[in-house]
């Protein structure tokens, strides 16, 4: 007994909640500096702008997050969003009600969440393979659906909402808290939420312990799909049609985000706070370098670099714990 | 033959001309446990060195000090006369020490040949020469007398045929040193006498072979001298025409019953739970029951069924055959679900693939279990949480900075305690544990095992299964010996002597003892 080695190791305590304040501050700092450095960026105008640019990219990163602490990937966010864009389009105008058509468009999310999740645990594919397969093809039955063309919505009321605001913040931040809380509280104060970590730990450990791990992995990807169905149909509304090749990229996005929020791409490590704050990172970036004229290319250039960064310093601090 | 030669000399001490290799207080301690106290023995040129011991009782540590996979804590080694330092498994091998494992350490996924050459590829001017290596590979095999294609994918063979590739491998490198850690477990008896007669020919050219098996008459066919190992301790090194397998066994599993053992005995109440002829993968036909209060032993060799009838049992493996009586009743388990639901918790045998989510707090993987019965329907009671966690930690005393700290910065055997300990909140009524004690310090093996008199005296009922003898011996009231996948013997507490078990669980009954030179 007396040899027994107690690791000398400070309790690691809120550590979630303190990487989430590094990035916070992190962001602050971005915020500070571009204030002074060019006179726009303060100004209520841009900071709407900066929060309605953010908020999409923030929502698919919360749903990727579940699903890459499971230990997966979800590819096909970003195809998700533009085929969700043209299902509430075409209902929209097909005359069904506002309602409806979003209720129906984000069950369609679900159901391609849901065939993810079957891909896995039936079919026993990898995570990357079932997402990337949906990602082409949904983007090739959008384009069968619309003959490739853009579909405008006649509803004056649906394309509103996204321009407007409340209390003066955009309806689209908006979303995001609307989106955050409840993700918030299943990751961090329910039981699937901890289900969730712990398949992404050691599944068969959880298993074992008795949790329903093929259970766990369907419910994350369809809360991936449902958040992508969310975001495409706030996206038609932002844009005003339906297009399927719409949210080129944007799974990649959503994954950066998640990563620089402090998600673990080998599962069992995330939050919902931290992919948040990265989309707005993300965001701030691209939005500071447009008004300091920075040519668009080398924007793409510096946001990889800074992925790189982030993580690697994230890790660095991980490993010297 | 050098095989004449060296049986002049029973002592342990030997001409220096002969040594190829001699350890000098060779020792390996880890945090918690001292794993191979200081240990002076000389090998042989050209002999056939078996090593035998119970689990855990250094056998491992020892071929991993030899084949530089990890550094030893203090001692030396002294190759040829000359220091090693072995820090590497690189430097082991220059030198010409090589080691063919019980699992096969190979590319399943490339070709026999591509392995056979793995490192040292023949190519010309930066192209695999292919169709060279494998007809290269082949005159190997074939000259070996292994009826092995060398063009196919490893993974294709049998486990067994892989092994024997492996071992052939180690034979094409120059190598002088070649140590097998148990390398019939998975082997064929056809496959294995073609493995004895590898052996056998690479000691008549002069290789030193370390021989390590848990079977008693492969160490009499192929060894000329035997070493024992317990608890991390050389017990001695006998000339196998002056020993028997019963001065073997004694050595092996002489000791004083510590104070560990704390047997508490409850008159046994209920059936909780029986195996009516239960049949499945690795196992069959085995019909045994456990009572309320009783602890029931399964002992044997690993491999021997015993992990594959508790998880079948537990729901995670479909049965093929027979019937499971939960309280008299019958029942289908189909999923580890189920068997959670009627009362069972398992302790699996590995902690790291099994047991625990290890870079998860301890907290997390304490109330994994329990999750839907802490949480309404929508949120986790963080009061019960914590509370729940805490009474685990401080029951079982388990070593951790707090209930937020990572189950893996813990020691193995807080580990052990974490997968133990989620079960007792749980409130089950039958307890499986598969090799609890495995790399867990005496300290805590006693604290388990007094964990267990608790649960008894709460009217569960205990499966223990165990590869150390003294375990399960000194704690089950009855006691299962499995070989081969069948339920071979029953004792009760205490009513068979050692080596009656012993020579139960290891197979085919040593016929011809004692020499052949």
């Amino acid at each position: 007994m007396s040899t027994e080695a107690i690791p000398a190791e400070k309790p690691k305590r809120n550590y979630n909640a303190l990487f989430g304040l590094t990035l916070l501050a992190l962001l602050v700092l971005l915020w500070i500096i571009l204030s002074v450095a060019t006179p726009s960026f303060a100004s209520a105008n841009n900071i709407s702008n900066l929060l309605r640019q953010g908020s999409m990219i923030a929502i698919l990163a919360v749903g990727q997050t579940f699903v890459i602490i499971t230990g997966g990937i979800d590819l096909s966010v970003g195809a998700v969003v533009g085929f969700a864009t043209v299902i509430v389009a075409m209902l929209i105008n097909a005359g069904v009600p506002l309602f409806l058509a979003i209720l129906i468009t984000l069950l369609v999310g679900v159901a391609i969440g849901m065939f993810h999740g079957f891909g896995i645990v039936k079919m026993g594919l990898p995570p990357f393979i079932i997402t990337l397969a949906t990602l082409t093809s949904l983007r090739g039955i959008g384009l069968l659906m619309t003959n490739g063309n853009s579909i405008s919505i006649n509803n004056d009321a649906f394309q509103l909402f996204s321009r407007s605001s409340f209390l003066g913040v955009p309806n689209l931040f908006w979303m995001v808290i609307l989106v955050g809380i409840p993700a918030y509280i299943f990751l961090h104060h329910s039981r699937w939420g901890r289900y969730l970590f712990s398949v992404g730990s050691n599944a068969e450990a959880s298993r074992l312990s008795g949790v329903n791990v093929q259970r766990t992995i369907y419910m994350a990807y369809t809360l991936s799909g449902l958040c992508a169905a969310f975001v495409g149909v706030l996206l038609a509304s932002r844009i005003g049609i339906g297009n399927p090749t719409q949210a080129e990229g944007w799974e990649l996005q959503a994954i950066a985000s998640s990563v620089i929020g402090g998600t673990s791409l080998f599962g069992a490590v995330g939050s919902v706070h931290g992919p948040l704050l990265g989309a707005f990172i993300l965001a701030t970036i691209n939005n500071g370098a447009n008004l300091l004229n920075v040519n668009a290319f080398w924007q793409r250039i510096i946001t990889g670099a800074l992925i790189i960064v982030i993580v690697y310093f994230d890790g660095l601090r991980r490993r010297g714990k | 033959m050098t095989s004449t030669a060296q049986e002049l000399h029973p002592a342990p001490t030997l001409e220096p001309g002969r040594t190829i290799l001699e350890l000098k207080g060779l020792e390996k301690r880890y945090p918690g446990t001292h794993a191979l106290k200081p240990v002076d023995l000389a090998f042989k040129a050209g002999e056939i060195h078996a090593i035998v011991g119970e689990n855990g009782a250094g056998k491992s540590t020892l071929i991993k000090l030899l084949t530089g996979v990890m550094p030893r804590t203090s001692g030396e080694v002294m190759w040829e006369g000359q220091p090693a330092a072995l820090a590497t498994p690189h430097e082991a091998m220059a030198l010409g020490i090589n080691a063919v494992h019980q699992e096969v350490v190979l590319c399943r996924h490339l070709t026999v040949a591509a392995n056979m050459f793995l490192g040292e590829e023949d190519s010309r001017f930066g192209i695999l020469q292919q169709r060279a290596m494998v007809r290269q590979a082949q005159k190997i095999i074939d000259d070996l007398g292994f009826d092995l294609p060398a063009h196919v994918v490893l993974g294709d063979l049998t486990i067994g045929q892989q092994q024997l590739i492996a071992a052939a491998r180690a034979t094409v490198r120059g190598t002088k040193f070649l140590i097998f850690d148990e390398p019939t477990a998975y082997l064929t008896r056809k496959e294995a006498d073609q493995l004895f007669t590898l052996i056998r020919r690479l000691k008549g050219e002069g290789v030193t072979i370390i021989y390590i098996s848990h079977r008693m008459e492969e160490v009499f066919e192929l060894a000329d001298r035997v070493s024992v190992l317990r608890d991390g301790t050389l017990v001695g090194t006998r000339n196998i025409s002056e020993t028997n397998d019963a001065e073997l066994v004694k050595m092996m599993i002489n000791r004083s019953i510590e104070q560990v053992y704390h047997k508490e005995h409850f008159t046994p109440g209920a059936v909780i739970v029986e195996a009516r002829n239960l049949s499945g993968k690795g196992f069959e036909n085995v019909s045994m029951s456990v009572r309320a209060g009783e602890i029931v032993g399964l002992y044997g060799l690993i491999g021997a069924g015993r992990s594959e009838f508790v998880t079948t049992l537990y729901g995670r493996h479909r049965k093929s055959a027979g019937q499971i009586l939960w309280e008299g009743k019958e029942v289908q388990v189909n999923s580890e679900h189920d068997a959670i639901r009627l009362g069972m918790a398992l302790a699996p045998e590995s902690r790291r693939d099994q047991g625990l989510c290890l870079n998860l707090p301890v907290s997390l993987n304490l109330n994994l279990p329990i999750y839907k019965r802490i949480s309404n329907n929508l949120l986790i009671s963080n009061a019960q949480e914590k509370t729940e966690a805490d009474r685990q930690i401080a029951d079982l005393r388990i070593k951790t900075p707090t209930r937020n700290a990572l189950a893996s910065s813990l020691s193995g055997g807080n580990q052990q305690k974490i997968v133990i300990g989620k079960w007792l909140a749980h409130g089950a009524k039958l307890f499986i544990f598969d090799e609890p004690t495995v790399g867990v310090d005496v300290g805590t093996k006693a604290e388990i095992y007094r964990l267990f008199g608790a649960l008894l005296s709460k009217g569960a009922g205990i499966i223990l299964i165990s590869s150390y003898l003294p375990e399960v011996y000194e704690l089950a009231d009855t006691l299962h010996v499995f070989r081969r996948g069948k339920l071979v013997a029953t004792h009760g507490f205490r009513t068979a002597d050692h080596e009656e078990i012993l020579t139960q669980a290891l197979a085919e009954k040593q016929e011809k003892l004692g020499g052949q030179t």
